[in-house]
Protein backbone atom coordinates (compact mmCIF):
# COMPACT_ATOMS: atom_id res chain seq x y z
CA UNK A 1 0.00 0.00 0.00
CA UNK A 2 1.10 3.69 -0.48
CA UNK A 3 1.74 5.65 -3.25
CA UNK A 4 5.96 5.51 -3.80
CA UNK A 5 5.56 2.91 -6.24
CA UNK A 6 2.93 4.44 -8.08
CA UNK A 7 3.01 6.03 -11.49
CA UNK A 8 -0.05 7.64 -13.61
CA UNK A 9 -2.73 8.55 -11.19
CA UNK A 10 -6.03 7.81 -12.51
CA UNK A 11 -8.83 9.96 -12.99
CA UNK A 12 -10.94 10.47 -9.53
CA UNK A 13 -14.73 9.97 -8.80
CA UNK A 14 -16.55 11.47 -5.83
CA UNK A 15 -19.98 11.14 -4.09
CA UNK A 16 -21.06 13.59 -1.59
CA UNK A 17 -22.09 11.41 1.37
CA UNK A 18 -25.30 13.09 3.31
CA UNK A 19 -27.65 11.49 5.73
CA UNK A 20 -30.28 10.24 2.74
CA UNK A 21 -27.37 8.66 1.12
CA UNK A 22 -26.55 6.74 3.98
CA UNK A 23 -30.15 5.55 5.19
CA UNK A 24 -30.64 4.80 1.41
CA UNK A 25 -27.44 2.40 1.52
CA UNK A 26 -28.78 1.16 4.88
CA UNK A 27 -31.72 0.16 3.11
CA UNK A 28 -29.85 -1.47 0.16
CA UNK A 29 -27.75 -3.33 2.69
CA UNK A 30 -30.05 -3.81 4.99
CA UNK A 31 -27.79 -2.90 7.82
CA UNK A 32 -29.52 -0.29 9.99
CA UNK A 33 -25.98 -0.49 12.63
CA UNK A 34 -27.16 2.63 14.66
CA UNK A 35 -23.71 3.86 14.41
CA UNK A 36 -24.88 4.68 10.63
CA UNK A 37 -27.67 6.25 11.19
CA UNK A 38 -28.53 7.42 15.08
CA UNK A 39 -26.82 10.38 15.81
CA UNK A 40 -27.43 10.39 19.28
CA UNK A 41 -26.45 6.56 19.88
CA UNK A 42 -23.01 7.01 17.35
CA UNK A 43 -22.03 9.88 19.73
CA UNK A 44 -21.88 7.48 22.68
CA UNK A 45 -18.95 5.23 20.58
CA UNK A 46 -15.62 6.28 19.73
CA UNK A 47 -16.43 7.05 16.47
CA UNK A 48 -17.99 10.15 17.77
CA UNK A 49 -21.02 10.44 15.49
CA UNK A 50 -22.63 9.11 12.93
CA UNK A 51 -20.35 7.03 10.60
CA UNK A 52 -21.21 6.00 6.82
CA UNK A 53 -20.87 1.99 5.87
CA UNK A 54 -17.03 1.45 4.97
CA UNK A 55 -18.69 -0.87 1.45
CA UNK A 56 -19.85 2.62 -0.09
CA UNK A 57 -16.49 3.67 -0.69
CA UNK A 58 -15.47 0.38 -2.46
CA UNK A 59 -18.69 1.45 -4.63
CA UNK A 60 -16.95 4.17 -5.32
CA UNK A 61 -13.72 2.56 -5.81
CA UNK A 62 -15.77 0.07 -8.46
CA UNK A 63 -16.87 3.26 -10.20
CA UNK A 64 -13.09 5.03 -10.22
CA UNK A 65 -11.93 1.27 -11.86
CA UNK A 66 -14.82 1.24 -14.49
CA UNK A 67 -14.17 4.79 -15.66
CA UNK A 68 -10.03 4.75 -16.00
CA UNK A 69 -9.74 0.96 -16.60
CA UNK A 70 -13.08 0.00 -18.59
CA UNK A 71 -15.45 -3.31 -17.73
CA UNK A 72 -12.45 -5.56 -18.59
CA UNK A 73 -11.39 -5.08 -14.64
CA UNK A 74 -14.19 -6.62 -13.35
CA UNK A 75 -12.71 -10.07 -14.87
CA UNK A 76 -11.63 -11.58 -11.28
CA UNK A 77 -9.91 -8.75 -9.51
CA UNK A 78 -8.94 -9.21 -6.15
CA UNK A 79 -9.32 -6.05 -3.66
CA UNK A 80 -7.73 -5.65 -0.64
CA UNK A 81 -8.34 -2.51 1.52
CA UNK A 82 -8.46 -1.06 5.22
CA UNK A 83 -10.72 1.48 6.58
CA UNK A 84 -8.42 3.74 8.24
CA UNK A 85 -10.87 6.71 9.20
CA UNK A 86 -14.07 7.55 9.60
CA UNK A 87 -16.17 9.17 7.02
CA UNK A 88 -18.51 11.63 7.82
CA UNK A 89 -22.11 12.70 7.04
CA UNK A 90 -21.76 15.49 4.79
CA UNK A 91 -18.34 14.74 3.39
CA UNK A 92 -16.72 14.69 -0.62
CA UNK A 93 -15.70 11.56 -1.01
CA UNK A 94 -13.02 11.14 -3.81
CA UNK A 95 -11.76 7.52 -4.87
CA UNK A 96 -9.03 7.42 -6.91
CA UNK A 97 -5.63 5.01 -7.67
CA UNK A 98 -2.55 4.51 -9.83
CA UNK A 99 -0.81 1.09 -11.26
CA UNK A 100 2.01 0.04 -8.64
CA UNK A 101 5.10 0.03 -10.67
CA UNK A 102 6.55 -2.75 -8.15
CA UNK A 103 4.24 -5.57 -9.96
CA UNK A 104 2.22 -5.86 -13.34
CA UNK A 105 -1.31 -6.21 -12.39
CA UNK A 106 -0.87 -4.70 -9.16
CA UNK A 107 -2.76 -0.99 -8.18
CA UNK A 108 -3.11 1.52 -5.60
CA UNK A 109 -6.51 2.63 -4.84
CA UNK A 110 -7.73 4.57 -2.24
CA UNK A 111 -10.70 7.31 -1.13
CA UNK A 112 -10.07 10.49 0.65
CA UNK A 113 -12.59 12.82 2.71
CA UNK A 114 -13.26 16.29 2.41
CA UNK A 115 -9.92 17.52 4.21
CA UNK A 116 -7.66 14.92 1.96
CA UNK A 117 -7.53 12.59 4.61
CA UNK A 118 -7.23 8.78 3.41
CA UNK A 119 -10.23 7.06 4.71
CA UNK A 120 -9.42 3.76 2.59
CA UNK A 121 -6.37 2.26 0.98
CA UNK A 122 -5.23 -1.00 -0.43
CA UNK A 123 -4.58 -2.39 -3.82
CA UNK A 124 -6.32 -4.07 -6.63
CA UNK A 125 -4.80 -7.68 -7.96
CA UNK A 126 -6.01 -8.19 -11.57
CA UNK A 127 -5.38 -12.22 -12.87
CA UNK A 128 -2.08 -12.64 -15.02
CA UNK A 129 -4.40 -13.68 -17.60
CA UNK A 130 -5.42 -9.88 -18.00
CA UNK A 131 -5.19 -8.21 -21.07
CA UNK A 132 -1.76 -6.96 -21.07
CA UNK A 133 -2.68 -2.97 -21.76
CA UNK A 134 -5.23 -3.62 -18.95
CA UNK A 135 -2.69 -5.15 -16.32
CA UNK A 136 -0.74 -2.07 -17.47
CA UNK A 137 -3.08 0.66 -16.46
CA UNK A 138 -4.27 1.55 -19.62
CA UNK A 139 -6.86 -0.07 -20.93
CA UNK A 140 -8.94 3.09 -21.74
CA UNK B 1 -38.21 -14.36 22.25
CA UNK B 2 -35.63 -11.54 21.82
CA UNK B 3 -32.14 -13.20 21.62
CA UNK B 4 -29.53 -11.79 22.68
CA UNK B 5 -26.77 -10.23 20.50
CA UNK B 6 -23.80 -12.29 19.14
CA UNK B 7 -21.03 -11.88 21.15
CA UNK B 8 -17.35 -12.36 20.52
CA UNK B 9 -17.22 -15.19 22.44
CA UNK B 10 -20.14 -16.82 20.78
CA UNK B 11 -17.99 -17.06 17.36
CA UNK B 12 -15.81 -20.08 16.67
CA UNK B 13 -13.36 -20.25 13.78
CA UNK B 14 -14.26 -22.88 11.26
CA UNK B 15 -17.91 -22.60 11.83
CA UNK B 16 -20.71 -22.45 8.98
CA UNK B 17 -22.76 -19.45 10.28
CA UNK B 18 -25.31 -19.82 7.65
CA UNK B 19 -26.67 -18.72 4.50
CA UNK B 20 -28.45 -16.09 2.52
CA UNK B 21 -30.36 -16.41 -0.87
CA UNK B 22 -31.64 -13.16 -2.57
CA UNK B 23 -32.54 -12.34 -6.22
CA UNK B 24 -31.06 -10.27 -8.00
CA UNK B 25 -34.13 -8.13 -8.91
CA UNK B 26 -34.13 -4.69 -10.29
CA UNK B 27 -35.12 -2.78 -6.96
CA UNK B 28 -31.80 -3.47 -6.17
CA UNK B 29 -30.11 -1.57 -9.39
CA UNK B 30 -32.71 1.12 -8.72
CA UNK B 31 -32.09 1.96 -5.08
CA UNK B 32 -28.18 1.59 -6.28
CA UNK B 33 -28.66 4.08 -8.94
CA UNK B 34 -30.68 6.39 -6.20
CA UNK B 35 -27.21 6.61 -3.85
CA UNK B 36 -24.72 6.61 -6.94
CA UNK B 37 -26.56 7.70 -10.56
CA UNK B 38 -27.39 5.92 -13.27
CA UNK B 39 -24.19 4.87 -15.53
CA UNK B 40 -23.52 7.23 -18.36
CA UNK B 41 -22.37 5.78 -21.43
CA UNK B 42 -23.44 2.74 -21.97
CA UNK B 43 -23.69 -0.98 -21.30
CA UNK B 44 -20.17 -1.15 -21.03
CA UNK B 45 -20.58 1.55 -17.77
CA UNK B 46 -22.57 -1.28 -15.94
CA UNK B 47 -19.46 -3.38 -14.80
CA UNK B 48 -19.12 -0.64 -11.58
CA UNK B 49 -22.70 -1.39 -10.83
CA UNK B 50 -23.42 -5.08 -10.93
CA UNK B 51 -19.56 -5.15 -8.98
CA UNK B 52 -21.02 -2.89 -6.45
CA UNK B 53 -24.12 -4.83 -5.89
CA UNK B 54 -21.78 -7.98 -5.23
CA UNK B 55 -20.19 -5.92 -2.69
CA UNK B 56 -23.96 -5.52 -1.30
CA UNK B 57 -25.37 -8.62 -1.32
CA UNK B 58 -22.70 -9.96 0.31
CA UNK B 59 -23.39 -7.18 3.00
CA UNK B 60 -27.16 -8.12 2.91
CA UNK B 61 -25.67 -12.18 3.62
CA UNK B 62 -23.77 -11.51 6.36
CA UNK B 63 -26.59 -9.08 7.71
CA UNK B 64 -29.59 -11.59 7.34
CA UNK B 65 -27.10 -14.06 8.68
CA UNK B 66 -25.08 -12.94 11.34
CA UNK B 67 -27.91 -11.61 13.98
CA UNK B 68 -28.62 -9.92 16.26
CA UNK B 69 -25.27 -8.14 16.19
CA UNK B 70 -24.33 -5.93 19.27
CA UNK B 71 -24.83 -2.01 18.00
CA UNK B 72 -21.67 -0.44 17.33
CA UNK B 73 -19.63 -2.78 14.80
CA UNK B 74 -16.96 -1.72 13.04
CA UNK B 75 -15.95 -2.96 9.79
CA UNK B 76 -11.77 -2.28 9.87
CA UNK B 77 -10.82 -4.72 6.11
CA UNK B 78 -12.51 -6.04 3.43
CA UNK B 79 -10.80 -8.60 0.94
CA UNK B 80 -12.96 -9.22 -1.84
CA UNK B 81 -12.26 -11.34 -4.84
CA UNK B 82 -14.71 -11.17 -8.11
CA UNK B 83 -15.11 -13.91 -9.57
CA UNK B 84 -17.85 -12.66 -11.96
CA UNK B 85 -20.72 -10.13 -11.55
CA UNK B 86 -24.49 -11.05 -10.62
CA UNK B 87 -26.92 -11.36 -13.50
CA UNK B 88 -29.95 -9.46 -13.80
CA UNK B 89 -32.91 -12.37 -12.42
CA UNK B 90 -29.98 -14.16 -10.93
CA UNK B 91 -30.53 -16.37 -7.24
CA UNK B 92 -27.59 -15.38 -5.54
CA UNK B 93 -26.63 -17.70 -2.47
CA UNK B 94 -23.99 -16.62 -0.06
CA UNK B 95 -22.64 -18.56 2.52
CA UNK B 96 -21.49 -16.91 5.82
CA UNK B 97 -18.98 -18.67 7.87
CA UNK B 98 -16.30 -17.55 11.08
CA UNK B 99 -12.47 -18.07 9.39
CA UNK B 100 -10.84 -16.77 12.54
CA UNK B 101 -11.02 -14.21 15.77
CA UNK B 102 -8.13 -12.38 17.96
CA UNK B 103 -7.91 -10.16 20.36
CA UNK B 104 -5.29 -7.26 19.97
CA UNK B 105 -4.40 -4.12 21.33
CA UNK B 106 -8.26 -4.70 23.33
CA UNK B 107 -9.95 -4.78 20.56
CA UNK B 108 -12.07 -7.55 19.62
CA UNK B 109 -11.57 -8.82 15.94
CA UNK B 110 -13.36 -11.37 13.82
CA UNK B 111 -12.69 -12.77 10.26
CA UNK B 112 -15.92 -14.06 8.35
CA UNK B 113 -15.89 -15.49 5.34
CA UNK B 114 -18.87 -14.95 2.23
CA UNK B 115 -18.60 -17.08 -0.58
CA UNK B 116 -21.38 -15.97 -2.76
CA UNK B 117 -22.26 -18.01 -6.23
CA UNK B 118 -25.00 -17.45 -8.60
CA UNK B 119 -27.81 -19.86 -10.67
CA UNK B 120 -26.13 -23.25 -11.07
CA UNK B 121 -23.04 -22.62 -8.09
CA UNK B 122 -21.44 -20.04 -10.91
CA UNK B 123 -19.33 -18.33 -8.14
CA UNK B 124 -19.48 -14.67 -7.97
CA UNK B 125 -17.54 -13.68 -5.23
CA UNK B 126 -15.21 -14.46 -2.16
CA UNK B 127 -15.24 -12.28 0.67
CA UNK B 128 -13.32 -11.67 3.82
CA UNK B 129 -14.74 -8.98 5.86
CA UNK B 130 -12.59 -8.09 9.45
CA UNK B 131 -15.08 -6.56 12.17
CA UNK B 132 -14.07 -4.96 15.36
CA UNK B 133 -16.64 -6.33 17.11
CA UNK B 134 -18.59 -4.20 20.25
CA UNK B 135 -18.96 -6.60 22.61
Amino acid sequence: MGSVNSVCAFATVSLVVDAASIQAYAELTDDFNPIHIDPVFAATTPMGGVIAHGTMSICLIWQMLQKNLGADVFKSPALDVRFLKPVREGELLTAGGSPNASAPGLFDVWVRGTDGSERIVGTLWLPANAPAALIQGADK
Amino acid sequence: MLKHAITYTDFQPGDVLGEAVTTFDGSMTHAWRRIFGKPAGGSDTEGAERASLAIILMMRAYCSVVTPRPPGNVHARQRFHLHGVPLPGESIRTVVSCSGKEIKRERRYVELRTEGSGNDGRPLFTGDMTIVWAR
